[in-house]
């Protein structure tokens, strides 16, 4: 009975240092979801399965994410990978009555304005596709790969601040693993912490 | 929302520019920022302190130095002269927040002082001195606003001070978390399970909170970390449990806090730190666990423990009843065989390993055991096993070729060493299939490693299987200890024989389990003329037998072995199959397949999946004594959870695709996929049925 007891703790000692076994959100597969766009179109990820699809959260009142519009640095992301067949969702989870939530019209509003260049702005104020995806940043990117899988999840770039002066310098973790992806390669840098402001979830 | 069209557009351009004392948003003044200092006039080379003091509008909040799921630090840039250093932000224990989406953030409300240390130069030339920094902030109410203020103070040099600003200082400086306490008051200790880090606190001053908390600093921004929980609390023990989320597999530890209060962010609140010291002492721990030397010994220990298998035994028990025969003979005859049956087990062991590596560089997936999908071995080893038995029962002696015997140890007289070396062979090929607790991770993580490490990871099991007969051989004085020899001997042989044939009915069943009833039987019946040739051999192939008498027996026994080698094996075993999936599974467990597992989870079922196989006694003993046992059953279906058998008899690929996952390199396997999202917990090799248990009470929970 010891013997087996030493043996057992002996055991779990040892397969618990070595046999991390993990199963990263990263490489399961991306949750379907399906909801409406700034222009009442209804956006469903099924419809889009055999492409790359990245998916941006998005609040227009978030410093870090008017870091990356009011500097150009996201509709020129869009722009590029739109441009290369990439489907672009930005979505905005925020809740009625928080700061970031916005009507259809607001949406496009701001869509014409900022000339931002996604495939479209999905409207998520009851938080669903943020639940679903364990979103809780903006901007918060995530990257999904044409068979349905999750490749990136995290930050837009290296250098958490509001500070537009930053982008330069700081490494575009998107840009590189579409980069990455669209070549064939595996995303060397697949998970990152996401920065911004916090999504505010409709409280249920 | 009516603002909104104005405010995003004009705040593109303001935001920045801003860098006003006071930070103002739609009219209300944010932060407050100011510089203090808690001494009255600087002192030539004395260090005294200065903080920046954040006055935060109600309801709003900045942020510790690890922000948690949102925000960001607040970030002090000093502007001093040369000569003057400056320490450490010492932040106070920041406050813990959970919003809406569970999203846990660290900071601050309503005020926040962050202390640093100044050591000015032991000559200052001006008076007074004005010390300057940039200070920079997020502040968030239900909207995050980036604040800065550049900051600054004058203080007068003087021969002496006196304390000024006592009270903030004061209050902030209680909030300073201490270092952690020696050996004597706390003891802390790191592990990791999975992707959990798992931080265990042993003090008794753990019973005098009633709230208590483990805040993580994780180190760059590769590191994700999500949300400590409590695992487990006694009266002077806590067990926090860290989720890393990042693939950082070498991350054996974490900087942070580990918080005591009266109630959740009560103002008594302090704090221990978890620092460089407790990092290192984890990594003590864990690395030499992930170094070499540390497998290699696990590999040492496993193989002494494959002695004890019940595979093994009835071979083990043969060589300990050849060292009673032996004890009485000349101490070099006894030593001489200890060596020759420890150079059977290193055979076996390197021939493994070379082939492994031939394996593994021909770019096969390797799996320990891997021999025993393969029927043809399973059979060869049960004819070895009959002979084996009949030979101890005196139905025939086993004599080795003389030539044989000659080229390998030149000189005739050795034959018993020879049969010495060929038992150790044989022990270690039963030893095989039971894959002992430690030999699983020792030999999954050679198999990922390189050939040398393979090589040194085999030659240490067989180390380890060889220590008793290698002490026993050196050291015959320690064989007094064992019985004298006698006519009990012959006995005794012939039992072992019969513990022999029980092995010969494990093999048998696993040659059911593989090629089904019709093909045990056909490799049965070809057992059964192997047995009549062993038996002609005794009879017939006597000295006292004519040439003649001889050579007609010898062609029989030939005659015999090819022509049933032939038809029972050659074309009736051979073609005899059965379809696994169809195979009874007991119970209510279902037949595993990847896209069923896939499948009930996406459906938010727990699953739990046992990767089994017929010749795996470990796992029969796990199913018979734990995961057949009523309490457990009754368990699994209170909690709902699908079982499935993943049955690994026949080395199925897509099987043995997932045991590689899971790093092991063979069955038993134990795991268990808590939910849709949930990290699936693995089991140690060896079930217990209050581990099992546990587990399935730990899914209840997190899924309520």
């Amino acid at each position: 009975m010891k013997m087996k007891l030493l043996l057992t703790a002996l055991t779990t000692l040892v397969a618990g240092a070595l046999y991390a076994t993990d199963i990263p959100s990263v490489g399961s597969a991306a949750p379907d979801f399906s909801a409406p766009d700034a222009n009442g179109k209804t956006q469903s990820l099924s419809h889009y399965k055999g492409k790359y699809v990245v998916l941006e959260w998005f609040n227009p009142e978030c410093p870090f994410v008017k870091k990356h519009y009011g500097s150009d640095n996201m509709q020129k992301l869009q722009a590029e990978y739109t441009g290369k067949g990439v489907i672009w969702l930005t979505i905005d989870s925020n809740a009625p009555g928080s700061e970031g939530n916005i009507t259809a019209e607001q949406a496009q509003k701001i869509m014409d304005s900022w000339k931002t260049k996604q495939t479209a702005l999905v409207l998520d104020p009851e938080s669903k596709i943020a639940k679903l995806y364990g979103a809780k940043n903006t901007p918060n990117m995530v990257i999904i790969n044409p068979e349905g899988k999750i490749v990136y999840e995290g930050a837009i770039d290296s250098k958490a601040s509001p500070n537009p002066a930053d982008i330069p310098a700081s490494t575009n973790y998107v840009k590189a693993a579409l980069d990455e992806s669209l070549g064939g390669k595996p995303v060397s840098n697949a998970q990152t912490k996401p920065y911004g402001c916090h999504i505010t979830y409709k409280s249920s | 929302m009516s603002r909104f069209g104005q405010l995003s557009i004009v705040a593109f351009a303001v935001l920045f520019a801003q860098s006003a004392v006071a930070q103002n948003y739609q009219g209300k003044e944010l932060v407050k920022p100011s510089l203090q200092a808690d001494t009255s006039a600087i002192v030539p080379g004395k260090p005294f302190n200065v903080g920046l003091l954040l006055r935060m509008a109600p309801g709003w909040h900045t942020y510790w130095k690890y922000s948690g799921d949102a925000g960001l630090p607040t970030e002090i840039k000093w502007k001093l002269p040369p000569g003057w250093n400056i320490g450490e932000i010492q932040w106070p224990i920041p406050l813990k927040t959970i919003d809406p989406g569970d999203i846990q953030t660290y900071g601050y409300q309503d005020e926040v002082l962050l202390i640093q240390e100044i050591t000015p130069p032991a000559k200052i030339d001006i008076s007074p001195v004005k010390l300057s920094a940039e200070a920079n902030w997020l502040v968030c109410e239900k909207i995050c606003i980036p604040g800065g203020a550049n900051v600054d103070l004058e203080l007068p040099v003087a021969a002496s001070s006196e304390p000024k600003n006592t009270d903030v200082f004061a209050r902030y400086r209680r909030l300073v978390p201490q270092n952690f306490p020696d050996d004597k008051a706390a003891t802390s200790n790191w592990s990791r399970t999975g992707n959990d880090l798992h931080l265990k606190i042993s003090s008794e001053q753990i019973a005098n909170y009633q709230n208590i908390d483990f805040f993580p600093v994780p180190q760059g921004s590769e590191t994700v970390v999500g949300h400590p929980s409590i695992e487990s609390r006694k009266t002077n023990e806590i067990t926090f449990r860290i989720p890393i989320e990042s693939p950082d597999k070498n991350l054996s530890a974490m900087p942070g806090l580990v918080v005591f209060s009266k109630f959740p962010n009560s103002n008594d609140r302090s704090a221990w730190r978890i620092g460089a010291p407790q990092i290192a002492a984890a990594a003590q721990i864990v690395q030499p666990s992930r170094g070499i030397a540390t497998f290699l010994l696990f590999g040492f220990i496993g193989g002494f423990i494959l002695n004890l298998m019940p595979c093994v035994l009835p071979v083990i028990s043969l060589k300990i009843f050849g060292f009673i025969k032996h004890a009485g003979q000349d101490r070099r005859g006894v030593f001489r065989n200890g060596i020759a049956f420890i150079a059977g087990i290193f055979v076996w062991f390197v021939g493994l390993a070379l082939l492994l590596i031939a394996l593994k560089a021909a770019g096969h997936q390797i799996t320990w055991a891997a021999q025993f999908t393969n029927p043809y071995f399973v059979l060869a080893l049960s004819v070895v096993v009959l002979v084996f038995a009949l030979d101890l029962f005196g139905v025939f002696e086993i004599t080795l070729p003389q030539a044989l015997t000659h080229r390998m140890l030149h000189s005739s007289e050795r034959e018993g060493e020879a049969g010495s070396f060929f038992q150790g062979v044989f022990a270690t090929a039963l030893a095989t299939p039971c894959t002992a607790p430690f030999l699983g991770p020792a030999i999954g993580f050679a198999f990922t490693q390189s050939p040398l490490v393979i090589f040194s990871m085999f030659v240490s099991v067989a180390a380890g299987m060889s220590a008793p007969y290698f002490l026993l051989s050196a050291q015959p004085a320690w064989m007094k200890f064992l019985p004298q020899p006698g006519p009990w001997m012959v006995h005794v042989k012939q039992f072992m024989g019969f513990l022999l044939l029980a092995t010969l009915l494990f093999l048998i069943y696993v040659l059911g389990a593989q090629r089904g009833l019709e093909g045990a039987i056909w490799a049965s019946c070809f057992l059964l003329v192997i047995a009549i040739a062993c038996w002609m051999k005794g009879a017939f192939l006597i000295p006292t037998a004519s040439a003649s008498k001889r050579a007609t027996a010898r062609i029989i026994m030939l005659v015999f072995l090819i022509a049933s080698g032939a038809y029972f094996i050659g074309d009736k075993f051979h073609s005899s199959k059965i379809d696994i999936a169809q195979s009874n599974l007991p119970g209510d467990w279902q037949p595993f397949t990847p896209e069923r597992l896939q499948s009930e989870r996406d459906a938010g079922h727990a699953v739990f999946v046992d990767f089994t196989a017929a010749w795996c006694l470990t796992c029969k003993f796990n199913e018979k004594a734990v995961l057949e046992n009523s309490e457990v059953r009754d368990a699994f279906q209170r909690h709902g959870v699908v079982k499935m058998k993943a049955d690994w008899t026949n080395g199925d690929p897509a099987i043995t695709k997932i045991l590689q996952q899971f790093g092991r390199p063979g069955v038993p396997l134990y795991v268990l996929y808590p939910g849709k999202s949930a990290e699936p917990i693995v089991f140690p090799e060896l079930l217990t049925k209050n581990n099992v248990l546990e587990k399935l009470e730990t899914i209840a929970v997190a899924s309520r």
